[in-house]
Protein backbone atom coordinates (compact mmCIF):
# COMPACT_ATOMS: atom_id res chain seq x y z
CA UNK A 1 0.00 0.00 0.00
CA UNK A 2 1.22 3.49 -0.83
CA UNK A 3 2.26 5.64 2.10
CA UNK A 4 -0.26 8.44 2.81
CA UNK A 5 -2.53 7.16 0.04
CA UNK A 6 -5.44 8.55 2.04
CA UNK A 7 -3.94 11.60 3.76
CA UNK A 8 -5.55 12.47 7.09
CA UNK A 9 -4.34 16.05 7.27
CA UNK A 10 -3.11 18.95 5.15
CA UNK A 11 0.46 18.12 6.15
CA UNK A 12 0.16 14.55 4.93
CA UNK A 13 -1.47 15.71 1.70
CA UNK A 14 1.43 18.10 1.17
CA UNK A 15 3.87 15.21 1.38
CA UNK A 16 1.84 12.86 -0.83
CA UNK A 17 1.34 15.50 -3.57
CA UNK A 18 5.03 16.36 -3.47
CA UNK A 19 6.08 12.73 -3.79
CA UNK A 20 3.70 12.18 -6.72
CA UNK A 21 5.04 15.22 -8.54
CA UNK A 22 8.67 14.38 -7.76
CA UNK A 23 8.24 10.96 -9.35
CA UNK A 24 7.54 12.73 -12.65
CA UNK A 25 10.65 14.90 -12.85
CA UNK A 26 12.69 12.73 -15.18
CA UNK A 27 14.42 15.56 -17.07
CA UNK A 28 13.75 16.62 -20.61
CA UNK A 29 14.99 15.08 -23.84
CA UNK A 30 17.28 17.98 -24.64
CA UNK A 31 19.07 17.79 -21.30
CA UNK A 32 19.56 14.06 -21.72
CA UNK A 33 20.93 14.51 -25.25
CA UNK A 34 23.28 17.28 -24.15
CA UNK A 35 24.58 15.14 -21.29
CA UNK A 36 25.02 12.19 -23.63
CA UNK A 37 27.04 14.30 -26.07
CA UNK A 38 29.36 15.34 -23.23
CA UNK A 39 29.70 11.76 -22.01
CA UNK A 40 30.55 10.50 -25.50
CA UNK A 41 33.10 13.29 -25.76
CA UNK A 42 34.62 12.66 -22.33
CA UNK A 43 34.88 8.91 -22.56
CA UNK A 44 35.69 8.68 -26.29
CA UNK A 45 33.30 5.78 -26.54
CA UNK A 46 34.72 4.03 -29.54
CA UNK A 47 35.36 0.32 -29.97
CA UNK A 48 38.90 -0.72 -29.11
CA UNK A 49 41.26 -1.06 -32.07
CA UNK A 50 41.51 -4.83 -31.64
CA UNK A 51 37.73 -5.06 -31.91
CA UNK A 52 37.70 -2.99 -35.11
CA UNK A 53 40.42 -5.17 -36.63
CA UNK A 54 38.52 -8.29 -35.64
CA UNK A 55 35.31 -6.92 -37.14
CA UNK A 56 37.11 -6.07 -40.37
CA UNK A 57 38.72 -9.52 -40.54
CA UNK A 58 35.36 -11.20 -39.87
CA UNK A 59 33.65 -9.13 -42.56
CA UNK A 60 36.38 -9.98 -45.07
CA UNK A 61 36.08 -13.67 -44.22
CA UNK A 62 32.31 -13.59 -44.60
CA UNK A 63 32.58 -11.82 -47.97
CA UNK A 64 35.13 -14.40 -49.21
CA UNK A 65 32.98 -17.27 -48.03
CA UNK A 66 29.94 -15.69 -49.65
CA UNK A 67 31.81 -15.33 -52.94
CA UNK A 68 32.91 -18.97 -52.69
CA UNK A 69 29.28 -19.91 -52.14
CA UNK A 70 28.19 -18.05 -55.28
CA UNK A 71 30.83 -19.80 -57.41
CA UNK A 72 30.05 -23.19 -55.90
CA UNK A 73 26.29 -22.77 -56.23
CA UNK A 74 25.83 -24.47 -59.63
CA UNK A 75 27.75 -27.50 -58.38
CA UNK A 76 26.04 -27.72 -55.03
CA UNK A 77 22.48 -27.12 -56.18
CA UNK A 78 21.79 -30.79 -56.67
CA UNK A 79 23.01 -31.59 -53.18
CA UNK A 80 21.30 -28.67 -51.54
CA UNK A 81 17.82 -30.12 -51.17
CA UNK A 82 18.73 -32.58 -48.45
CA UNK A 83 20.56 -29.90 -46.46
CA UNK A 84 17.69 -27.47 -46.80
CA UNK A 85 15.26 -30.01 -45.47
CA UNK A 86 17.23 -29.92 -42.23
CA UNK A 87 17.10 -26.18 -41.86
CA UNK A 88 13.72 -25.20 -43.27
CA UNK A 89 10.79 -27.06 -41.80
CA UNK A 90 8.14 -25.63 -44.08
CA UNK A 91 8.76 -27.42 -47.35
CA UNK A 92 10.24 -30.50 -48.99
CA UNK A 93 10.88 -28.68 -52.25
CA UNK A 94 14.03 -26.64 -52.81
CA UNK A 95 13.77 -24.03 -50.09
CA UNK A 96 13.60 -20.32 -50.85
CA UNK A 97 16.05 -19.64 -48.08
CA UNK A 98 18.99 -21.46 -46.59
CA UNK A 99 19.85 -21.05 -42.91
CA UNK A 100 23.27 -22.55 -42.70
CA UNK A 101 26.71 -21.50 -41.54
CA UNK A 102 28.47 -19.21 -44.04
CA UNK A 103 30.64 -21.97 -45.51
CA UNK A 104 27.54 -23.89 -46.50
CA UNK A 105 25.43 -20.91 -47.56
CA UNK A 106 23.05 -21.90 -50.32
CA UNK A 107 20.87 -19.55 -52.40
CA UNK A 108 17.10 -19.69 -52.19
CA UNK A 109 14.34 -20.55 -54.66
CA UNK A 110 12.41 -17.84 -56.61
CA UNK A 111 9.33 -17.84 -54.31
CA UNK A 112 9.36 -15.38 -51.40
CA UNK A 113 8.69 -17.16 -48.16
CA UNK A 114 8.31 -16.33 -44.52
CA UNK A 115 11.21 -17.74 -42.54
CA UNK A 116 10.68 -18.04 -38.82
CA UNK A 117 13.83 -18.56 -36.80
CA UNK A 118 13.91 -19.47 -33.16
CA UNK A 119 16.24 -17.77 -30.70
CA UNK A 120 18.96 -20.39 -31.11
CA UNK A 121 18.98 -20.00 -34.89
CA UNK A 122 19.40 -16.24 -34.72
CA UNK A 123 23.01 -16.84 -33.80
CA UNK A 124 26.34 -15.66 -35.17
CA UNK A 125 27.28 -17.61 -38.26
CA UNK A 126 23.77 -18.35 -39.50
CA UNK A 127 23.10 -16.78 -42.89
CA UNK A 128 19.85 -16.27 -44.74
CA UNK A 129 20.69 -15.72 -48.39
CA UNK A 130 18.65 -15.08 -51.54
CA UNK A 131 19.84 -15.75 -55.10
CA UNK A 132 18.99 -14.17 -58.45
CA UNK A 133 15.27 -13.41 -58.74
CA UNK A 134 14.59 -14.58 -55.18
CA UNK A 135 13.17 -12.75 -52.18
CA UNK A 136 12.58 -13.79 -48.60
CA UNK A 137 10.93 -12.47 -45.46
CA UNK A 138 12.83 -13.25 -42.30
CA UNK A 139 11.39 -12.96 -38.79
CA UNK A 140 14.03 -11.34 -36.59
CA UNK A 141 12.28 -11.86 -33.25
CA UNK A 142 10.29 -9.41 -31.15
CA UNK A 143 7.94 -8.78 -34.07
CA UNK A 144 10.70 -7.33 -36.27
CA UNK A 145 10.90 -8.57 -39.84
CA UNK A 146 13.32 -8.19 -42.75
CA UNK A 147 12.37 -8.58 -46.40
CA UNK A 148 15.43 -9.55 -48.40
CA UNK A 149 15.72 -8.53 -52.05
CA UNK A 150 17.41 -10.79 -54.58
CA UNK A 151 21.11 -11.46 -54.16
CA UNK A 152 21.00 -10.39 -50.52
CA UNK A 153 22.17 -11.94 -47.30
CA UNK A 154 21.48 -11.32 -43.64
CA UNK A 155 23.36 -12.87 -40.75
CA UNK A 156 23.78 -12.26 -37.00
CA UNK A 157 26.84 -10.71 -35.45
CA UNK A 158 28.48 -11.87 -32.25
CA UNK A 159 26.18 -9.60 -30.26
CA UNK A 160 23.24 -11.44 -31.85
CA UNK A 161 22.18 -8.40 -33.84
CA UNK A 162 20.95 -8.89 -37.41
CA UNK A 163 23.63 -7.82 -39.88
CA UNK A 164 22.86 -7.01 -43.50
CA UNK A 165 25.83 -8.56 -45.20
CA UNK A 166 25.02 -8.05 -48.83
CA UNK A 167 22.29 -6.62 -51.05
CA UNK A 168 19.20 -4.94 -49.70
CA UNK A 169 16.81 -5.59 -46.81
CA UNK A 170 13.62 -3.70 -45.91
CA UNK A 171 13.12 -3.84 -42.16
CA UNK A 172 9.95 -3.39 -40.21
CA UNK A 173 10.39 -2.96 -36.45
CA UNK A 174 7.46 -2.63 -34.03
CA UNK A 175 7.59 0.18 -31.51
CA UNK A 176 10.08 -0.65 -28.75
CA UNK A 177 9.31 -0.01 -25.07
CA UNK A 178 10.75 3.21 -23.60
CA UNK A 179 14.51 2.97 -23.30
CA UNK A 180 14.74 0.00 -25.66
CA UNK A 181 16.22 0.07 -29.12
CA UNK A 182 16.47 -2.37 -31.97
CA UNK A 183 19.82 -2.47 -33.76
CA UNK A 184 20.91 -3.84 -37.11
CA UNK A 185 24.43 -3.58 -38.47
CA UNK A 186 25.69 -2.94 -42.00
CA UNK A 187 29.46 -2.90 -42.46
CA UNK A 188 30.97 -0.51 -39.91
CA UNK A 189 27.58 1.10 -39.11
CA UNK A 190 24.98 0.31 -36.47
CA UNK A 191 21.44 1.40 -37.29
CA UNK A 192 19.30 1.85 -34.16
CA UNK A 193 15.57 2.42 -34.08
CA UNK A 194 12.75 2.58 -31.59
CA UNK A 195 10.08 1.38 -34.03
CA UNK A 196 9.97 2.10 -37.73
CA UNK A 197 10.25 0.87 -41.32
CA UNK A 198 13.46 1.36 -43.22
CA UNK A 199 15.71 -0.18 -45.85
CA UNK A 200 19.38 -1.05 -45.51
CA UNK A 201 21.53 -1.62 -48.60
CA UNK A 202 25.08 -2.91 -48.68
CA UNK A 203 26.83 -2.41 -52.02
CA UNK A 204 30.46 -3.06 -52.91
CA UNK A 205 31.70 0.26 -51.47
CA UNK A 206 28.78 1.89 -49.72
CA UNK A 207 26.06 1.33 -47.14
CA UNK A 208 22.71 3.06 -47.64
CA UNK A 209 19.71 3.58 -45.35
CA UNK A 210 16.30 4.87 -46.42
CA UNK A 211 13.56 5.53 -43.85
CA UNK A 212 9.90 4.94 -44.70
CA UNK A 213 8.41 5.54 -41.24
CA UNK A 214 9.62 6.73 -37.84
CA UNK A 215 13.14 7.75 -36.84
CA UNK A 216 16.43 5.93 -37.34
CA UNK A 217 19.92 6.68 -36.02
CA UNK A 218 22.97 5.50 -37.94
CA UNK A 219 25.97 5.18 -35.65
CA UNK A 220 29.67 4.91 -36.41
CA UNK A 221 31.85 5.15 -33.32
CA UNK A 222 30.51 8.08 -31.33
CA UNK A 223 29.06 9.85 -34.37
CA UNK A 224 25.48 9.46 -35.41
CA UNK A 225 23.19 10.63 -38.15
CA UNK A 226 19.51 10.90 -37.36
CA UNK A 227 17.08 10.17 -40.19
CA UNK A 228 13.35 10.73 -40.24
CA UNK A 229 10.72 9.36 -42.62
CA UNK A 230 11.61 10.20 -46.23
CA UNK A 231 15.33 10.66 -45.50
CA UNK A 232 18.04 8.71 -47.26
CA UNK A 233 21.68 8.42 -46.25
CA UNK A 234 24.76 6.61 -47.50
CA UNK A 235 28.29 6.12 -46.19
CA UNK A 236 31.46 4.29 -47.17
CA UNK A 237 31.58 0.56 -46.44
CA UNK A 238 35.33 0.21 -46.02
CA UNK A 239 36.56 0.78 -42.47
CA UNK A 240 39.50 2.73 -43.93
CA UNK A 241 37.17 5.14 -45.68
CA UNK A 242 34.91 5.19 -42.67
CA UNK A 243 37.69 6.27 -40.36
CA UNK A 244 38.14 9.50 -42.26
CA UNK A 245 34.79 10.23 -43.85
CA UNK A 246 31.60 11.41 -42.14
CA UNK A 247 28.22 9.96 -43.02
CA UNK A 248 26.92 12.19 -45.80
CA UNK A 249 23.26 12.77 -46.57
CA UNK A 250 22.21 11.57 -49.98
CA UNK A 251 19.32 13.98 -50.16
CA UNK A 252 19.31 17.47 -48.82
CA UNK A 253 16.46 16.53 -46.49
CA UNK A 254 18.70 14.28 -44.42
CA UNK A 255 20.61 16.05 -41.69
CA UNK A 256 23.63 15.08 -39.68
CA UNK A 257 23.24 15.01 -35.94
CA UNK A 258 26.70 14.02 -34.81
CA UNK A 259 26.23 14.78 -31.12
CA UNK A 260 29.53 16.57 -30.55
CA UNK A 261 28.98 18.99 -33.40
CA UNK A 262 25.31 19.47 -32.84
CA UNK A 263 24.66 19.68 -29.16
CA UNK A 264 27.80 20.89 -27.51
CA UNK A 265 27.33 24.08 -25.57
CA UNK A 266 28.46 27.06 -27.65
CA UNK A 267 30.09 30.22 -26.38
CA UNK A 268 27.09 32.41 -27.28
CA UNK A 269 24.88 30.28 -25.10
CA UNK A 270 27.35 30.42 -22.21
CA UNK A 271 27.63 34.22 -22.52
CA UNK A 272 23.85 34.53 -22.65
CA UNK A 273 23.47 32.30 -19.57
CA UNK A 274 26.06 34.39 -17.72
CA UNK A 275 24.17 37.56 -18.64
CA UNK A 276 20.92 36.01 -17.44
CA UNK A 277 22.43 34.96 -14.14
CA UNK A 278 23.67 38.49 -13.71
CA UNK A 279 20.08 39.64 -14.23
CA UNK A 280 20.77 41.27 -17.59
CA UNK A 281 18.01 39.78 -19.72
CA UNK A 282 18.37 42.34 -22.52
CA UNK A 283 22.05 41.56 -22.92
CA UNK A 284 21.26 37.84 -23.07
CA UNK A 285 18.63 38.46 -25.74
CA UNK A 286 21.03 40.64 -27.69
CA UNK A 287 23.71 37.91 -27.68
CA UNK A 288 21.22 35.26 -28.71
CA UNK A 289 19.67 37.46 -31.40
CA UNK A 290 23.08 37.87 -33.01
CA UNK A 291 23.86 34.15 -32.67
CA UNK A 292 20.49 33.24 -34.20
CA UNK A 293 21.34 35.18 -37.37
CA UNK A 294 24.08 32.68 -38.18
CA UNK A 295 23.85 29.07 -39.22
CA UNK A 296 24.38 25.66 -37.68
CA UNK A 297 23.80 24.32 -34.19
CA UNK A 298 24.71 27.58 -32.42
CA UNK A 299 22.06 29.49 -34.38
CA UNK A 300 19.54 26.75 -33.72
CA UNK A 301 20.22 26.75 -29.98
CA UNK A 302 20.03 30.55 -29.90
CA UNK A 303 16.73 30.63 -31.83
CA UNK A 304 15.18 28.23 -29.33
CA UNK A 305 16.62 30.01 -26.29
CA UNK A 306 15.18 33.35 -27.44
CA UNK A 307 11.72 31.86 -27.05
CA UNK A 308 12.52 30.30 -23.71
CA UNK A 309 13.85 33.52 -22.18
CA UNK A 310 10.94 35.52 -23.57
CA UNK A 311 8.56 33.02 -22.04
CA UNK A 312 10.10 32.47 -18.61
CA UNK A 313 12.26 35.51 -17.91
CA UNK A 314 10.26 38.25 -19.61
CA UNK A 315 6.95 36.48 -19.04
CA UNK A 316 5.70 37.26 -22.56
CA UNK A 317 4.17 33.93 -23.56
CA UNK A 318 2.59 35.03 -26.85
CA UNK A 319 5.83 36.60 -28.06
CA UNK A 320 7.61 33.42 -27.06
CA UNK A 321 5.26 31.35 -29.18
CA UNK A 322 5.95 33.66 -32.15
CA UNK A 323 9.70 33.19 -31.64
CA UNK A 324 9.37 29.42 -31.44
CA UNK A 325 7.25 29.47 -34.59
CA UNK A 326 10.11 31.32 -36.27
CA UNK A 327 12.44 28.57 -35.04
CA UNK A 328 10.17 25.93 -36.61
CA UNK A 329 10.13 27.77 -39.93
CA UNK A 330 13.93 28.03 -39.99
CA UNK A 331 14.73 24.59 -38.61
CA UNK A 332 11.79 22.35 -39.55
CA UNK A 333 13.80 19.21 -38.75
CA UNK A 334 15.96 20.81 -36.05
CA UNK A 335 17.28 18.89 -33.09
CA UNK A 336 15.23 21.05 -30.73
CA UNK A 337 12.05 20.61 -32.75
CA UNK A 338 10.44 18.26 -30.23
CA UNK A 339 11.21 20.63 -27.36
CA UNK A 340 9.96 23.59 -29.38
CA UNK A 341 6.67 21.91 -30.27
CA UNK A 342 6.21 20.96 -26.64
CA UNK A 343 6.99 24.46 -25.41
CA UNK A 344 4.38 25.89 -27.79
CA UNK A 345 1.74 23.41 -26.57
CA UNK A 346 2.46 24.21 -22.92
CA UNK A 347 2.57 27.95 -23.45
CA UNK A 348 -0.65 28.13 -25.46
CA UNK A 349 -2.33 26.01 -22.84
CA UNK A 350 -0.97 28.28 -20.09
CA UNK A 351 -2.40 31.44 -21.69
CA UNK A 352 -5.76 29.74 -22.16
CA UNK A 353 -5.75 29.49 -25.96
CA UNK A 354 -7.50 26.14 -25.77
CA UNK A 355 -8.23 25.63 -29.50
CA UNK A 356 -4.72 26.52 -30.61
CA UNK A 357 -3.13 24.48 -27.80
CA UNK A 358 -5.24 21.44 -28.66
CA UNK A 359 -4.35 21.71 -32.35
CA UNK A 360 -0.66 21.93 -31.42
CA UNK A 361 -0.97 19.00 -29.01
CA UNK A 362 -2.57 16.84 -31.70
CA UNK A 363 0.10 17.87 -34.20
CA UNK A 364 2.76 16.99 -31.60
CA UNK A 365 1.31 13.51 -31.08
CA UNK A 366 1.21 12.93 -34.84
CA UNK A 367 4.68 14.27 -35.45
CA UNK A 368 6.50 12.73 -32.48
CA UNK A 369 4.98 9.29 -31.96
CA UNK A 370 8.12 8.07 -30.17
CA UNK A 371 8.64 11.04 -27.88
CA UNK A 372 9.18 10.35 -24.19
CA UNK A 373 6.81 13.26 -23.54
CA UNK A 374 3.97 11.64 -25.49
CA UNK A 375 2.06 10.53 -22.39
CA UNK A 376 2.31 13.99 -20.87
CA UNK A 377 1.03 15.65 -24.08
CA UNK A 378 -1.74 13.07 -24.39
CA UNK A 379 -2.97 13.92 -20.88
CA UNK A 380 -2.79 17.62 -21.64
CA UNK A 381 -4.75 17.10 -24.89
CA UNK A 382 -7.44 15.25 -22.94
CA UNK A 383 -7.71 18.11 -20.45
CA UNK A 384 -7.89 20.62 -23.31
CA UNK A 385 -10.64 18.62 -25.04
CA UNK A 386 -12.60 18.54 -21.79
CA UNK A 387 -12.18 22.30 -21.36
CA UNK A 388 -13.24 22.86 -24.96
CA UNK A 389 -16.31 20.65 -24.54
CA UNK A 390 -17.26 22.47 -21.33
CA UNK A 391 -16.98 25.89 -22.97
CA UNK A 392 -18.98 24.68 -26.01
CA UNK A 393 -21.71 23.45 -23.66
CA UNK A 394 -22.12 26.90 -22.06
CA UNK B 1 12.62 -10.95 -21.85
CA UNK B 2 13.00 -10.02 -18.19
CA UNK B 3 14.65 -6.75 -17.23
CA UNK B 4 17.55 -8.60 -15.59
CA UNK B 5 18.19 -10.70 -18.71
CA UNK B 6 17.88 -7.63 -20.93
CA UNK B 7 20.30 -5.71 -18.69
CA UNK B 8 22.75 -8.61 -18.82
CA UNK B 9 22.64 -8.50 -22.64
CA UNK B 10 23.11 -4.77 -22.58
CA UNK B 11 26.10 -5.01 -20.25
CA UNK B 12 27.66 -7.70 -22.45
CA UNK B 13 27.21 -5.54 -25.57
CA UNK B 14 28.62 -2.47 -23.81
CA UNK B 15 31.67 -4.44 -22.73
CA UNK B 16 32.12 -5.49 -26.38
CA UNK B 17 32.37 -1.80 -27.27
CA UNK B 18 28.94 -1.49 -28.86
CA UNK B 19 28.23 2.25 -29.00
CA UNK B 20 24.50 1.76 -29.61
CA UNK B 21 24.35 -0.39 -26.46
CA UNK B 22 26.02 2.37 -24.41
CA UNK B 23 23.44 4.77 -25.75
CA UNK B 24 20.60 2.36 -24.98
CA UNK B 25 21.89 1.97 -21.41
CA UNK B 26 22.05 5.73 -21.04
CA UNK B 27 18.57 6.22 -22.50
CA UNK B 28 17.16 3.60 -20.15
CA UNK B 29 18.64 5.00 -16.95
CA UNK B 30 19.13 8.75 -17.56
CA UNK B 31 15.57 9.68 -16.48
CA UNK B 32 15.90 7.72 -13.20
CA UNK B 33 19.31 9.23 -12.48
CA UNK B 34 17.95 12.72 -13.15
CA UNK B 35 14.96 12.17 -10.84
CA UNK B 36 17.05 10.51 -8.13
CA UNK B 37 19.72 13.21 -8.00
CA UNK B 38 17.03 15.91 -8.01
CA UNK B 39 15.32 14.26 -5.03
CA UNK B 40 18.65 13.97 -3.23
CA UNK B 41 18.99 17.74 -3.42
CA UNK B 42 21.32 18.26 -6.38
CA UNK B 43 20.30 21.75 -7.58
CA UNK B 44 19.13 22.20 -11.15
CA UNK B 45 22.29 23.96 -12.30
CA UNK B 46 24.43 21.04 -11.14
CA UNK B 47 22.20 18.20 -12.37
CA UNK B 48 23.66 17.89 -15.86
CA UNK B 49 27.18 17.72 -14.43
CA UNK B 50 26.01 15.17 -11.88
CA UNK B 51 24.41 12.95 -14.55
CA UNK B 52 27.51 13.26 -16.70
CA UNK B 53 29.85 12.29 -13.84
CA UNK B 54 27.60 9.41 -12.77
CA UNK B 55 27.37 7.88 -16.25
CA UNK B 56 31.08 8.32 -16.89
CA UNK B 57 31.66 6.45 -13.61
CA UNK B 58 29.16 3.78 -14.73
CA UNK B 59 30.80 3.37 -18.13
CA UNK B 60 34.33 3.28 -16.73
CA UNK B 61 33.55 0.73 -14.05
CA UNK B 62 31.10 -1.45 -15.96
CA UNK B 63 33.80 -4.06 -16.40
CA UNK B 64 33.78 -4.51 -12.61
CA UNK B 65 30.01 -5.04 -12.52
CA UNK B 66 29.63 -8.69 -11.56
CA UNK B 67 25.90 -8.94 -12.09
CA UNK B 68 25.26 -9.95 -8.47
CA UNK B 69 22.94 -6.98 -7.99
CA UNK B 70 20.59 -5.57 -10.59
CA UNK B 71 22.13 -3.07 -12.98
CA UNK B 72 19.63 -0.43 -11.81
CA UNK B 73 20.61 -1.00 -8.16
CA UNK B 74 24.29 -0.67 -9.05
CA UNK B 75 23.66 2.60 -10.91
CA UNK B 76 21.59 3.96 -7.99
CA UNK B 77 24.52 3.13 -5.67
CA UNK B 78 26.93 5.15 -7.81
CA UNK B 79 24.41 7.99 -8.13
CA UNK B 80 23.72 8.09 -4.37
CA UNK B 81 27.41 8.28 -3.48
CA UNK B 82 27.95 10.99 -6.04
CA UNK B 83 24.95 13.06 -4.96
CA UNK B 84 25.93 12.83 -1.28
CA UNK B 85 29.50 13.84 -2.14
CA UNK B 86 28.21 16.80 -4.15
CA UNK B 87 25.99 17.77 -1.20
CA UNK B 88 28.98 17.82 1.16
CA UNK B 89 30.96 19.97 -1.27
CA UNK B 90 28.01 22.32 -1.69
CA UNK B 91 27.59 22.72 2.07
CA UNK B 92 31.31 23.42 2.43
CA UNK B 93 31.07 26.09 -0.28
CA UNK B 94 28.05 27.66 1.43
CA UNK B 95 29.90 27.64 4.74
CA UNK B 96 32.89 29.33 3.15
CA UNK B 97 30.61 31.97 1.67
CA UNK B 98 29.11 32.65 5.10
CA UNK B 99 32.52 32.75 6.75
CA UNK B 100 33.77 35.19 4.13
CA UNK B 101 30.51 37.16 4.47
CA UNK B 102 29.73 36.74 0.82
CA UNK B 103 26.23 36.73 -0.51
CA UNK B 104 24.61 33.33 -0.78
CA UNK B 105 24.58 31.92 -4.28
CA UNK B 106 21.28 32.52 -6.03
CA UNK B 107 19.88 29.18 -7.10
CA UNK B 108 18.41 28.84 -10.55
CA UNK B 109 14.88 27.54 -10.81
CA UNK B 110 14.18 24.82 -13.32
CA UNK B 111 11.13 25.90 -15.36
CA UNK B 112 9.94 22.31 -15.35
CA UNK B 113 9.96 22.34 -11.56
CA UNK B 114 7.84 25.37 -10.94
CA UNK B 115 5.41 23.10 -9.22
CA UNK B 116 5.02 24.38 -5.71
CA UNK B 117 4.43 20.83 -4.52
CA UNK B 118 7.85 19.64 -5.65
CA UNK B 119 9.56 22.74 -4.28
CA UNK B 120 7.84 22.18 -0.94
CA UNK B 121 8.81 18.52 -0.93
CA UNK B 122 12.43 19.46 -1.64
CA UNK B 123 12.41 21.83 1.33
CA UNK B 124 11.07 19.03 3.53
CA UNK B 125 13.58 16.49 2.22
CA UNK B 126 16.39 18.96 2.85
CA UNK B 127 15.61 18.74 6.58
CA UNK B 128 16.36 15.01 6.67
CA UNK B 129 19.82 13.58 7.32
CA UNK B 130 21.41 12.15 4.13
CA UNK B 131 21.00 8.47 5.06
CA UNK B 132 17.33 8.75 5.92
CA UNK B 133 16.66 10.95 2.92
CA UNK B 134 18.30 8.43 0.55
CA UNK B 135 16.20 5.57 1.90
CA UNK B 136 12.97 7.59 1.76
CA UNK B 137 13.63 8.75 -1.82
CA UNK B 138 14.56 5.26 -3.02
CA UNK B 139 11.45 3.75 -1.43
CA UNK B 140 8.81 6.43 -1.98
CA UNK B 141 9.92 8.02 -5.26
CA UNK B 142 12.08 5.44 -7.02
CA UNK B 143 9.89 2.53 -5.91
CA UNK B 144 12.71 0.19 -4.86
CA UNK B 145 12.11 -2.67 -2.42
CA UNK B 146 13.79 -2.78 1.00
CA UNK B 147 16.10 -5.51 -0.29
CA UNK B 148 17.15 -3.41 -3.28
CA UNK B 149 17.66 -0.37 -1.05
CA UNK B 150 19.83 -2.41 1.29
CA UNK B 151 21.98 -3.27 -1.77
CA UNK B 152 22.20 0.39 -2.78
CA UNK B 153 23.05 1.87 0.61
CA UNK B 154 24.98 -1.14 1.93
CA UNK B 155 23.09 -1.81 5.15
CA UNK B 156 20.86 -4.64 6.42
CA UNK B 157 17.19 -4.68 5.42
CA UNK B 158 16.11 -4.08 9.04
CA UNK B 159 18.13 -0.87 9.05
CA UNK B 160 16.38 0.19 5.85
CA UNK B 161 12.97 -0.28 7.46
CA UNK B 162 14.11 1.57 10.56
CA UNK B 163 15.50 4.53 8.57
CA UNK B 164 12.34 4.64 6.47
CA UNK B 165 10.16 4.69 9.58
CA UNK B 166 12.12 7.57 11.13
CA UNK B 167 12.31 9.46 7.82
CA UNK B 168 8.54 9.25 7.35
CA UNK B 169 7.88 10.43 10.90
CA UNK B 170 10.30 13.32 10.46
CA UNK B 171 8.70 14.30 7.14
CA UNK B 172 5.28 14.48 8.77
CA UNK B 173 6.68 16.59 11.62
CA UNK B 174 8.34 18.98 9.16
CA UNK B 175 5.19 19.17 7.02
CA UNK B 176 3.04 20.01 10.08
CA UNK B 177 5.33 22.93 10.85
CA UNK B 178 4.93 24.15 7.25
CA UNK B 179 1.14 24.00 7.16
CA UNK B 180 -0.34 27.16 8.70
Amino acid sequence: MTWLESPQSEAEKLIRDGLDQAAKRTGDEITHRRVWANIAEATELTPPRSYRLLAFASATLVVLLGAAGVFAYPHLRGKATSQLALVNHSTQAPSPVAIVPPAEAVPASPLPEQVVLDEAERAPGHVVRTGVGERARVALGGGAEAELDENSAITWDKQHRPAVEQGSARLSVPHQPPGWRFSVTAGPYVVTVVGTKFEVRVASRTVGVEVTEGVVEVWRGSHSTRLVAGDAWHGPLSPDDASTAQPAPKQSKAHSTAPRAKIQTDQHLLDAQAALQAGNVNKALDILNRAAQGNGPAAENAAYELGRITRYDLNHPRQAVALWEKYRTRFPSGLLRTETDLSIVETLSHVGEVHAALAEAEAFLARHPDSERRGEVQRLAERLRATEAASDAK
Amino acid sequence: MSNAAADADLVRMCRDGDMAAWRALYDRYAPSVHRFTASLGVPVEEREDAAQDIFIAVFRSLRHFRGEAQLSTWIYRIAARHAIRMGRRRRTRELMRLVMLKESNHLLVDPSERSTQVATLDRMLAKLPAKKRTVLVLFEIEGLSAKEISDVVGCPENTVWSRLHHARAEMVRVARRMVP
